[in-house]
């Protein structure tokens, strides 16, 4: 390309000179990683030579037969469901509740958008210490109830664990399902619940004929938002667990850190991280085809 | 809806009652912050009633505070050294850089994707959206060899750059939505007067955009400040955030509870500041543009 050549698609109307930076980056790191993650996922790394060999399928084989990653799998999405239950459903009963003009609401609301800037990894840690056997509030406030033993540690018992690890992902993108479905409530036009009133439609009619209907793009988006993160869950159970008891807090994420970095399978690291990032891109582009979701 | 004063007076105390639950553990994990180790590892657990001390942040951030309130006692699980303060820097520096980054590189894009029309446009609008899916796990893995050659493992060029990636998408997405609250009439009648896409940009859309532009720089520093896996996988000892640092607080011979609450609460409180100066654009920074408030 001549400089005149380049000079003239600079002051064009052109949209490739706004755009080169982006597609600069995004190429070197997200497409060229993408090719590593391939090549590599054929490779391992032989700690002996302290080299990488060619080795076929054999990652993939072995995906396949791996107990363990299965077991991975299924915590994943068994997370992702509870979670996304929970959140969505507390999220919308909390935003019915704070949507008024109340003594005080608009500082709870400012309040609930605080656990969103607390780095997951530390709110982690904050449950970790309030689910500690010895002296967590938790155990302790259970006990009292009567719902828990005190020789039971949440986090070191394989049915418990990830609840525990759970109540700190909800606790934590609770607030945010509220604050997006309470931005949506207070976009409803107010007409179709006056004509429902004269009506005589009772407040759950109402809920279920008026609210959800005219909230499904909001939901649509806060589901598919929380869903894309939910799926590549790495820090609380990070921290919180690092995947135990046993497997029971494994999720794919970690399993392929810690095949990767901890137990040097460079190759079958690679391989799982695909698996997981197929999973999230075929997931969400499925749920925005079906729900119309746009940008 | 009308309601009677009886639901009106309930409908308040489970506000209240609700958002202190969620509040609860913020003021439990600050209060831990100013507890001797006594005060923490106590069963039944103390909730409210505790002997304050300063002795924690002292420790954290190397500096005496000289507030004589509490016994001054030294008994520290792992007994270490926990001098954070060059990590709270270290965490500055990459998340203010990184937003740095993104900004430039995403306003650009951003007035394009607003407003000139060409082939493709929607399906570029996608694309980005797409590298918002990539689980970080299957970035970092890749990245760390790349990395590894190119000599960018644990410095902040590397750390800096991935995070300025990680915030793109959001930043496009975002950034676009307020392009797009600008009526393309001023663009067009500029453009009749001769004015240039670079003059207009910088002379019109730039500044009636600023209010926008702040709170995607917001959101930005902020999902930098909370990142964990990049920063856990991209560094060994040369630079380390505050959320990959806390995990050092836990040792063989116990946690220093105390000492890492210090140092999460004093990286949560200015966060929590700078995302109430933006709460306006909060939800529609939180769905990346798509809902607006």
């Amino acid at each position: 390309m001549s400089v005149a050549q380049v000079k003239r698609i600079a002051i064009s109307d052109s949209p490739i000179p706004w755009l080169l930076p982006l597609v600069c980056l995004l190429v070197v790191f997200t497409i060229y990683p993408l090719i590593y993650n391939v090549w590599l996922s054929f490779h391992e790394f032989v700690p002996t030579k302290r080299a990488l060999k060619f080795v076929g399928m054999a990652n993939w084989v072995q995906l396949w037969n791996d107990t363990r990653f299965w077991s991975a799998l299924g915590v994943t999405f068994l997370y992702f469901i509870v979670a996304l239950v929970f959140e969505i459903i507390l999220g919308m009963a909390i935003a019915m509740l704070l949507d008024a003009e109340l003594p005080g609401f608009s500082v709870l609301r400012a309040t609930l958008s605080m656990t969103l800037v607390i780095p997951p990894a530390i709110a982690g840690m904050m449950f970790l210490l309030m689910e500690d056997p010895q002296f967590g509030v938790l155990p302790y406030l259970l006990n009292t109830m009567g719902l828990l033993d005190k020789s039971t540690p949440i986090l070191a018992t394989s049915s418990l664990a990830l609840a525990g690890v759970l109540v700190a992902e909800i606790w934590q993108w609770t607030p945010f399902m509220v604050l997006i479905f309470m931005a949506g409530l207070r976009s409803l036009p107010a007409e179709p619940y006056e004509a429902a009133m004269i009506d005589g439609a009772s407040s759950f009619q109402m809920f279920r004929r008026l609210t959800l209907p005219m909230m499904s793009k909001v939901i649509a988006v806060a589901v598919l938002l929380r869903g894309i993160d939910l799926f590549r869950v790495f820090d609380y159970v990070f921290v919180m667990t690092s995947g135990g008891p046993g497997t029971a807090t494994y999720t794919v994420s970690l399993y392929a850190w810690q095949q990767t970095f901890s137990f040097l399978k460079w190759g079958y690291g690679a391989t799982l991280s695909l698996v997981s990032l197929a999973m999230v891109m075929i997931m969400a582009n499925v749920f925005i085809k079906v729900f119309k979701v746009r940008w | 809806m009308h309601q009677t004063a009886g639901t009106r007076t309930l409908r308040t105390i489970a506000g209240w009652l609700v958002v202190g639950a969620f509040f609860f553990p913020i003021y439990f994990w600050t209060s831990v912050a100013f507890r001797n180790a006594k005060d923490i590892f106590n069963w039944p657990p103390k909730f409210f009633v505790f002997e304050p001390t300063v002795k924690n942040f002292e420790q954290v951030f190397g500096v005496s505070l000289g507030f004589g309130f509490g016994t001054q006692e030294t008994v520290n699980p792992g007994g270490g050294n926990f001098y954070m303060a060059p990590r709270l820097w270290d965490s500055i520096v990459v998340a203010s850089m990184s937003t740095v980054l993104a900004i430039i590189v995403a306003t650009l894009a951003s007035y394009s994707l607003s407003r000139m029309n060409f082939r493709g446009r929607h399906e570029f609008v996608n694309w980005v959206l797409s590298t918002r899916m990539m689980p970080p796990v299957a970035v970092a893995i890749p990245m760390f060899f790349i990395f590894k050659q190119f000599s960018l493992l644990d410095t902040y060029i590397g750390v800096i750059l991935i995070h300025g990636l990680m915030n793109l998408p959001l930043a496009v997405l975002l950034l676009k939505s307020f392009f797009d609250d600008i009526p393309a009439e001023i663009d067009e009648s500029a453009l009749l007067d001769g004015a240039s896409r670079w003059t207009i940009f910088r002379r019109i859309v730039l500044p009636m955009a600023k209010g926008g532009i702040a709170a995607t720089a917001v959101l930005c520093f902020i999902f930098s400040w909370t990142e964990f896996l990049f920063v856990l996988t991209l560094t060994q000892t040369g630079l380390k955030t505050v959320p990959v640092v806390s995990s050092t607080f836990v040792t063989s011979i116990g946690t220093a509870w105390g000492n890492m609450a210090a140092l999460g609460a004093a990286a949560i409180v200015p966060a929590f500041i700078v995302i109430l100066l933006v709460q306006r654009h909060l939800v529609r920074g939180l769905t990346m543009g798509s809902l607006k408030q």
